[in-house]
């Protein structure tokens, strides 16, 4: 999903910053008051900073016959919300922008907004719809986790298809084109990040159910229904 | 009763059928060059800008890995510092339980 660095004209590239920045100095803020609030959050976001490493590192070949590699982003998404998570995206991307040519400092507003933002804004969104429903937890963890891993490459389509609108569909026939590229073959490899994310969680519930109740992730009653079954 | 291992078992059947179908479609379809996404992707902001490759420039100097394998093990180190910190707070939680 990373814009190539100079893939962006400059006024676009101002754009996005322009919406990234203040979304990370909230972040900053809200990371702040969740650590003062319990300092036992720091080893989750250790755990959900750790996936956004590694998977984000691990290209994977999809059936559309070119690579793409999943996000890890769904995680932290429901652990702490889109805003700290876009925090813990800007580092990785930093990374890459810096030492592997992937992405730019130029375009890591753009990045930071796909991947850090309205990929994970998505998925907050929609794991905060089905938290109230009776729903279990495995299921929402698998909807959320691959449903933000998607939203963060259609958004990425959509920030190229803004800066190249074809000559004959506009902006909107470009974003096709764009989802085609990047979208399709993002589906696969959700279905089975999501998958696994599931059975991460069902980890976490092993060893620490109680950070989870007191981060107010899920109810009492619906990680209690789980470990029961263990 | 439900099958504790459930979860377990649906991620491997997930992974292998992900091998499965990807050995199968590398082997038949023709002329997949299994780039990145991005690649492609870039690919197709040439042809819809209409702009040379060679006029596509950084606004940024970047410094970019010399070689491939380079780039392959400094993606190698991103995975693994994600691998530390995963392994490092599991082990923790773990010891954590044991200690009660």
């Amino acid at each position: 999903m990373h814009i190539m660095e100079g893939g962006l004209s400059w006024q676009w590239c101002l754009v996005w910053w322009v919406i990234a920045l203040p979304c990370l100095v909230y972040g900053i803020h809200q990371l702040k008051k969740t650590l003062a609030a319990d300092r036992e959050a720091l080893p989750l976001l250790g755990v959900t900073g750790g996936f956004i490493f590694i998977l984000s590192s691990l290209k994977l070949p999809s059936v559309t016959g070119s690579c793409s590699h999943p996000t890890g982003t769904g995680l932290s998404a429901i652990s702490f919300g889109p805003w700290i998570t876009s925090l813990v995206c800007t580092v990785v991307l930093l990374f890459q922008s810096l030492f592997l040519a992937h992405g730019g400092l130029s375009v890591l507003g753009a990045n930071i907004v796909s991947m850090g933002l309205v990929g994970p804004l998505a998925g907050y969104t929609i794991y905060r719809l089905l938290r109230e429903t009776s729903i279990g937890i495995y299921p929402t963890v698998f909807f959320v986790t691959a449903l933000t891993d998607i939203f963060t490459y259609v958004t990425t389509s959509l920030e190229l298809a803004l800066a190249y609108p074809s000559e004959t569909g506009g902006v909107a026939g470009s974003f096709i084109l764009y989802l085609a590229v990047f979208a399709v073959t993002q589906i696969p490899l959700a279905i089975v990040e999501g998958i696994v994310f599931a059975l991460v969680f069902k980890y976490i519930i092993t060893l620490k159910p109680d950070i989870l109740i007191r981060l107010n992730i899920f109810s009492e009653e619906k990680i209690n229904a789980i470990r029961s079954e263990f | 009763m439900q099958f504790r291992y459930s979860l377990e078992t649906l991620t491997v059947v997930a992974i292998v059928g992900f091998c499965i179908v990807f050995l199968y479609t590398s082997s038949t379809m023709s002329g997949a060059e299994f780039a990145g996404s991005d690649t492609v992707g870039s690919q197709l902001t040439l042809k819809l800008s209409g702009t040379p490759e060679e006029h596509f420039r950084p606004l940024i100097p970047q410094w970019e890995p010399p070689s491939s394998e380079i780039e392959a093990s400094l993606f190698a180190l991103q995975a693994a510092v994600g691998g530390i910190l995963v392994g490092g707070v599991f082990g923790y939680w773990i010891g954590l339980k044991k200690k009660g």
